[in-house]
């Protein structure tokens, strides 16, 4: 019966990228895309927008969708375009999709057990950082909830991930006056805060367990480097790339003002890499 | 400059600690998996339970991952979970044996 279901029902993973002045994240995507086909053998959907799209060679997509993009967000006094998650359930062409951080790395096939774990949502809501285990859970304020996180999402085209994007689309419009009420700062959206409030207000405040990826979501840090065993690259004479799958971290341990560097390798673990200009070197290599 | 040099040149030292906690973080989540309605961990609780009730009936009721009680069939769910248990922890043996090597 599983069987039969797997082969009938489309799965695929959605992006969202929108270039900023400092960085490339269609590119960004592409390199997230390649990743998702070789490791998780699913096609990949684009939401972006005509600006975003010209400047990369988008024939790794199953599909490209441009987007007006909302532009009212300033993060470090420039521009960042990181609202419309909420599109990813009508514009996604698959009835079951994953919608991914194109900072997220995917190196293993763990997130296909997501499609097994629920019939309409799941997210995670719990984080883990690799050197720095046991960090507190980040919270939306002192006397809010525990924070889940838009990084990796999970839907299936039913009644109840509509209401959940739907939500978010309303707690995106009124998040000044959701910040007010849970006392974190509204200046900058974003997508974290406004899902957990989404969530929660489906679920008429209340717990529902499988709605939580039943694993850490694995950030990358700060203190903390990470950096490819090699370059994802294209074997010579084929047309067959090798994925990296092995990366080294390194971290700097700060005790009593003085700094010891840590290492250690991973492999077949997918991870967050929070640093921007981090991820553009393991991207490059 | 490739990750070796990089290491040497920051005299870093190995991280026990990070890489058992990193090995328990990705292999706990290997242990988990969805079977007969329910999402299950193959740890040794749920397969003693199921294995004790192995030899007295064909089915029995279980709280699953979710909190969910899902009717199962045991011996099907207890070869799942071995099988998957002996996989996954044979794996993480052989990783760890090779970090206890590393300086």
């Amino acid at each position: 019966m599983e069987t039969i279901r797997k082969q009938t029902v489309s799965q695929g993973a959605v992006l969202f990228a929108f270039n900023s002045s400092k960085y490339n994240y269609a590119e960004m995507a592409v390199y997230a895309a390649k990743r998702i086909n070789f490791f998780l053998s699913l096609p990949t959907t684009l939401i972006t927008d005509e600006e975003s799209l010209n400047t990369i060679d988008a024939s790794v997509f199953d599909k490209t969708i441009c987007v007006t993009p909302d532009k009212d967000n300033i993060k470090d006094n420039q521009v960042w375009i990181n609202k419309g998650r909420y599109q990813a359930y009508e514009s996604s062409p698959y009835e079951e999709t994953l919608v991914l951080d194109v900072d997220y790395v995917i190196n293993s096939d763990r997130l296909l057990k997501t499609f097994d774990m629920s019939d309409s949502f799941c997210c995670h809501n719990s984080t883990e950082f690799l050197m720095y285990s046991g960090a507190a859970q980040e919270t939306l304020s002192s006397y809010s909830y525990n924070t889940l996180w838009a990084t990796v999402m999970m839907f299936k085209k039913s009644h109840r991930a509509k209401q959940i994007f739907e939500a978010l689309e309303m707690v995106q419009n009124n998040y000044d006056h959701y910040a007010n009420i849970h006392s974190f700062v509204g200046g900058v959206y974003r997508n974290d805060y406004a899902l957990t409030l989404a969530v929660k207000i489906v679920n008429g405040h209340s717990e529902v367990a499988s709605d939580y990826i039943p694993w850490n979501l694995v950030h990358v840090g700060k203190n903390t480097s990470i950096y490819p065993g090699y370059p994802d690259c294209k074997i010579l004479d084929q047309e067959v790339i090798a994925y990296n799958a092995e990366f080294t971290v390194l971290f700097d341990n700060w005790k009593n003002s003085k700094v010891r560097k840590e290492w250690m390798t991973i492999n077949d673990m997918d991870f967050h890499v929070m640093n921007k200009d981090l991820f553009v070197g393991i991207m490059n290599g | 400059m490739d990750t070796k040099t990089l290491i040497k040149d920051a005299k870093a030292r190995f991280s026990h600690n990070s890489a058992k906690a990193y090995l328990k973080e990705k292999y706990n989540s290997k242990l988990i998996i969805a079977e007969q309605g329910g999402l299950w961990k193959a740890d040794a609780h749920t397969i003693a339970l199921l294995h004790a009730f192995n030899h007295f009936q064909d089915t029995t009721v279980l709280i699953d991952t979710f909190d969910n009680p899902v009717e199962v069939e045991i011996a099907s769910l207890l070869e799942s979970l071995t099988t998957l248990y002996n996989n996954v922890m044979t794996e993480w043996n052989a990783e760890w044996k090779q970090l206890e090597n590393k300086r």
